[in-house]
C-alpha cells in the first residue's frame, strides 16, 4: 500500500481514481507539493540560455531539492513512479514485439545492443532500471536539474553493474548533440515530461532526430478529462488542498489525439498505447480503453 | 560456466582461500578501513545464501535452472561439508531419522526445477490414505481417495523422504546446471555492511565474512540458515512465539509387514495423545518413521530404553488408553511384558491402526524441543529469510519443509520479476511481493498447526467431547473432508 504521505497526494493529483471518496479518506493533511521528474528551475537560467527555444519551461516551479532525498524511499512521495515502472518495460516489450526489425528487450541471453536516451530522468527510477536489464548496451539519461541529477548520480553508484552500462548528463534536449542522418538511440523515452511542456507538437521534432529509424520513442501523460480534473486538480488542489494550488496545470494535459495529432505526417507509424490505472492495494494496472480517461503510454516507431 | 568453482570444494577454491587467508595475516580484522580493501568486483555477488539445508538448496537451484535468473552471480555458504551431503549412500534397509512428507505441490516444484529426478526414488514413500485419531476417544478421521480428488497426481496424499535424498538430490541438480559458488566447510564469522570507494557506494551492501578470511558483497543476502538464523539478527529482525514445553521424538522402525493395504497401498496413522500427536509415517518395505511430540521427561524415558520396550512403547502409543500408556512410562523397564498383558485387555481393530513394530534401527532414536516461531517480517534491505529462518512451525501437520519450498517459489518469483524488469532485486521494493505473498500464508497454517495441538493436549474436560463431535462430524462430510486433505497435500486454497 502507498505510504498515506504524499504518495497518496500524488495518487489524487495524477490518476483517475475509481473511487475517489474512499482513496480521500486515506489522506492526510498535505506535505510540500511535488513535481514529476522533468521540470525547469526558474532560478537556473543558464541551462536554457543555450537555446533561445528551450523546452524547459521557467515557470514550472521546482520543489525538488525537498524531493531529492526522497526520490528513492519506497515508501516516500515517488512511490507511484516506482510501481509504475515494471510497466513501462512491459509496454515498451509489447511495442518491440509489435515489429520484428525492432531490437528485443526480452532475450535474456542477448547480450547487451539496445541503446536508451532517457530524456526527463529525474532520480533516475528508469534509466537504472533499463541499464540493469541483460539486453541492454546503453543508457544515456538527462535532466535539466542539477540538485536531481546529483541524487540520480549517487545512487547508481549503489549498484556497482551499473557503471559501465548508465551515463547522467545535465542537460536539455536543445543542449544535446544531434546524432548524425540514420544513427541515434533505439529507444528514447519520455516518462512524465510531455504535460510540463509548452509546446509539446515543437518539443516532439526537436526530439525525433535522436530516434534511430526503427527505433521507438515512448512517453507516458495524462489525459485531459473532467475525471482528470476532478481527481487532479478540484479534489486534490482546491477542495482538500492538499496540493497547493497551481501545481498541476490540467490545461497541459494531453489526450492522446493530440499527441497523434502533433505526430501525424512527421515519419511516424505503429502507434501504440496502452492505459493504466492505480488500484489502491493492486497496484498499477492495465485497463483496456483507460488512456481515454488518465494516465497512459503511448509509443510511435520512427519510419 | 565456472564449473571448477561450482560445487564441491575444489582444490582451486582451497588454494584461492588460503592465499586470500595468506594476504590477510589478520583474518580477525574488524573492519575494511581502507578503498583497498573494498571487495573486488570478483566477491560482488547479486545472491548469497546462507544455510544449504532443502530451502537454500531448492533457492539456488531454481535460481540457475530459470532461464531469466540464471546470468545472476549466486553464492552458497554452508558450515557443513556438503560432500558427505551430496553422495548419499545407505543401504536400502537403512534409513535418516530425519525425514518430511512432500506435498504434491512441493514435488512438482522440484520436478520443475529438475531435482526430483537426482533424488533416489527407491528411498521415497507416496502415502495414499491417512488415518487421524483421538486417543482419548477414538473418535476418528479417515483420509482416502475421494471421488474427483485430484486425480492428475495420482492420488497420492504426500510422498514421505529423508531430508538427506532431499539434499543429495538438489545437490546434484546444482552441480549439474553449474555456475554456483560453493563455500562450504565454512563459517560465517560475522555480516556487516559495506563501505563507500572512489568507484562504488556499498554502505547499504551486507558483506558476510568467512572465517577463511573470503568476504562476499550481496546485492541479496538470503538467510536460510534455520531457526537461529544470524543473517536475522544481522537485519535485526525479531522472531516472536513460544516453547511447547514438548519434544519431537523421531526414530526409524521396522514393521511386522509392508502395512495393510501392502507395497502400494500406504497409510499415514496419527493419534492425538494428552502428551501431544504421535505418528507413523511409511517409508519404503516395511519401513516408517516415527515422529512423536511428548514431554521432555518422556523423551528422556523413550531415549534411555532398551529396544524392546522402546519398540513396545511406540506400539501401545497406537493402542493403549492414554492412562495406560502414562503408567507404562511411569516403568524403569519391562514395557515389553506390560503391554503383551494390556493389549488383551484393550479392544481395538488392528486394521485401522499401524502394524506393529518390530525394531528400530539403531541409532535412529532423537529428539528436538518444540516451538513455534514467527519472524515480525521476512524481509528488510537486501536481506529475504526463507524456511526455518522465517517461522518454525510444530510439526504435527509436516508442513515445515514445504512451507519453506513455498518460500522459495515465491521468492524465486519475486527475483524473477525483478530481473525482467530491470529492478534491484535486492531492494525492499523488489522484495514486498514474496513478504505479502507467504506472510499471512504461513501465519494461518502455524496458528491452525497451534490450535490443534493446544486442542488436543487437554486430556480431560467439557473439550473432549466438543472436539470428538467435531472430528465424527468432519469425518461424515465429505467436502470438509476434501478440504482438510488438499491443505495437508499442499493443493488447497492458498490460506
Amino acid at each position: 500500500m502507498a505510504a498515506p504521505t504524499r504518495a497518496a497526494t500524488k495518487a489524487l493529483r495524477r490518476l483517475p481514481v475509481p473511487r475517489p471518496l474512499l482513496q480521500a479518506t486515506a489522506i492526510p493533511v498535505a506535505g510540500a507539493a511535488t513535481t514529476p521528474p522533468f521540470a525547469a528551475q526558474a532560478q537556473q537560467p543558464r541551462w536554457h540560455s543555450a537555446s533561445a527555444s528551450s523546452s524547459v519551461n521557467p515557470n514550472e516551479v521546482s520543489h525538488f531539492n525537498a524531493l531529492a532525498a526522497e526520490w528513492w524511499d519506497p515508501h516516500g512521495s515517488s512511490r507511484l513512479l516506482h510501481l509504475m515502472n515494471p510497466l513501462r518495460h512491459d509496454f515498451i516489450r509489447s511495442c518491440l514485439q509489435s515489429s520484428d526489425s525492432a531490437p528485443r528487450v526480452d532475450d535474456h541471453n542477448a547480450d547487451g545492443t539496445v541503446t536508451y536516451l532517457d530524456i526527463g530522468c529525474g532520480g533516475g527510477i528508469f534509466a537504472e532500471s533499463a541499464a540493469r536489464l541483460p539486453s541492454t548496451k546503453h543508457v544515456t539519461a538527462i535532466d535539466p536539474t542539477p540538485s536531481v541529477l546529483s541524487v540520480a548520480k549517487a545512487h547508481a553508484r549503489k549498484d556497482p553493474l551499473l557503471a559501465k552500462k548508465l551515463s547522467y548528463k545535465q542537460s536539455s534536449i536543445e543542449q544535446l548533440q544531434v546524432p548524425a542522418e540514420g544513427q541515434g538511440y533505439d529507444i528514447v523515452s519520455l516518462f512524465e515530461v510531455i504535460e510540463h511542456i509548452d509546446d509539446p507538437g515543437a518539443f516532439l521534432d526537436k526530439v525525433r532526430p535522436f530516434v534511430k529509424p526503427g527505433g521507438w520513442l515512448v512517453m507516458s501523460t495524462i489525459a485531459r478529462t473532467w475525471i482528470s480534473w476532478l481527481t487532479t486538480n478540484l479534489i486534490a488542489e482546491d477542495i482538500l488542498r492538499i496540493v497547493p494550488p497551481g501545481t498541476h496545470d490540467w490545461n497541459k494535459y494531453l489526450n492522446e489525439e493530440e499527441l497523434r495529432g502533433f505526430l501525424a505526417g512527421k515519419g511516424w507509424d505503429s502507434a501504440n498505447v496502452m492505459g493504466v490505472v492505480y488500484v489502491p492495494g493492486l497496484g498499477w494496472k492495465e485497463v483496456k480503453g483507460s488512456e481515454k480517461v488518465g494516465n497512459y503510454f503511448f509509443a510511435v516507431r520512427k519510419v | 560456466m565456472a564449473s571448477s568453482r561450482a560445487l564441491m570444494a575444489s582444490p582451486r577454491f582451497v588454494c584461492r582461500s588460503c592465499s586470500r587467508q595468506a594476504r590477510n595475516s589478520n583474518p580477525y580484522r574488524r573492519s575494511y578501513a581502507t578503498a583497498s580493501s573494498q571487495p573486488s568486483s570478483q566477491d560482488i555477488y547479486d545472491v548469497v545464501c546462507i544455510g544449504g539445508g532443502p530451502a537454500g538448496l531448492s533457492l539456488l537451484t531454481a535460481l540457475r535452472a530459470n532461464p531469466t535468473t540464471s546470468r545472476l552471480r549466486v553464492a552458497l555458504v554452508e558450515a557443513q561439508d556438503l560432500s558427505k551431503t551430496a553422495s548419499l549412500s545407505l543401504p536400502p534397509t537403512q534409513f535418516s531419522n530425519r525425514c518430511s512428507s512432500v506435498t504434491p505441490t512441493t514435488a512438482q516444484y522440484l520436478n520443475t526445477i529438475g531435482a526430483w529426478r537426482h533424488m533416489q526414488r527407491n528411498r521415497i514413500q507416496e502415502f495414499h490414505e491417512m488415518q487421524v485419531w483421538d486417543g482419548v476417544t477414538d473418535a476418528r478421521i479417515e483420509f482416502d481417495l475421494q471421488p474427483g480428488f485430484s486425480a492428475s497426481t495420482g492420488n497420492v496424499i504426500a510422498y514421505m523422504t529423508e531430508n538427506l535424498n532431499m539434499t543429495s538430490g538438489l545437490l546434484k541438480r546444482i552441480n549439474e546446471l553449474g555456475g554456483v559458488d560453493v563455500f562450504d566447510a565454512s563459517r560465517v564469522e560475522k555480516i556487516t555492511l559495506g563501505e563507500e570507494s572512489e568507484e562504488m557506494d556499498l554502505r547499504e551492501w551486507p558483506i558476510v565474512h568467512l572465517q577463511s578470511g573470503k568476504s562476499l558483497a550481496a546485492r541479496l543476502l538470503v538467510g536460510a540458515d534455520g531457526a537461529n538464523s544470524p543473517v536475522r539478527s544481522f537485519a535485526r529482525i525479531e522472531s516472536r512465539g513460544w516453547d511447547y514445553n514438548r519434544h519431537g521424538l523421531v526414530a526409524t522402525l521396522e514393521l511386522e509387514g509392508d502395512g495393510w493395504g501392502g507395497e502400494y497401498h500406504k497409510t499415514a496413522y496419527q493419534r492425538f495423545l494428552p502428551t501431544g500427536p504421535v505418528a507413523m509415517l511409511p517409508l519404503p518395505g516395511k519401513y516408517a518413521t516415527l515422529v512423536w511430540s511428548t514431554t521432555p521427561e518422556n523423551a528422556v524415558l523413550l531415549k534411555k530404553l532398551p529396544a524392546k520396550d522402546f519398540i513396545a512403547l511406540v506400539n501401545a502409543a497406537f493402542r493403549l488408553s492414554p492412562v495406560d500408556l502414562a503408567y507404562m512410562h511411569t516403568q524403569a523397564t519391562g514395557q515389553e511384558e506390560e503391554l503383551a498383558w494390556r493389549t488383551q485387555h484393550t479392544p481395538f481393530d488392528s486394521r485401522s491402526i499401524p502394524q506393529l513394530a518390530v525394531g528400530v534401527q539403531e541409532g535412529s532414536i532423537a529428539s528436538f524441543p518444540l516451538k513455534l516461531r514467527h519472524a515480525d517480517t521476512y524481509i528488510g534491505e537486501r536481506i529475504a529469510l526463507v524456511g526455518d529462518a522465517a517461522h518454525t512451525v510444530h510439526p504435527l501437520a509436516g508442513q515445515g519443509l514445504n512451507q519453506g519450498q513455498g518460500d522459495i517459489q515465491s521468492l524465486v518469483k519475486a527475483i524473477e520479476y525483478a530481473v525482467a524488469h530491470g529492478q534491484d532485486l535486492g531492494t525492499q521494493m523488489s522484495l514486498e511481493s514474496y513478504n505479502s505473498e507467504r506472510y499471512a500464508a504461513n501465519h494461518v497454517l502455524m496458528g491452525v498447526c497451534d490450535k490443534i495441538h493446544k486442542l488436543y493436549s487437554v486430556g480431560s474436560g467439557p473439550l473432549i467431547p466438543l472436539r470428538s463431535l467435531g472430528l465424527k462430524a468432519a469425518n461424515a462430510l465429505g467436502p470438509l473432508k476434501n478440504f482438510f486433505m488438499e491443505q495437508a497435500s499442499g493443493r488447497g486454497l492458498k490460506v
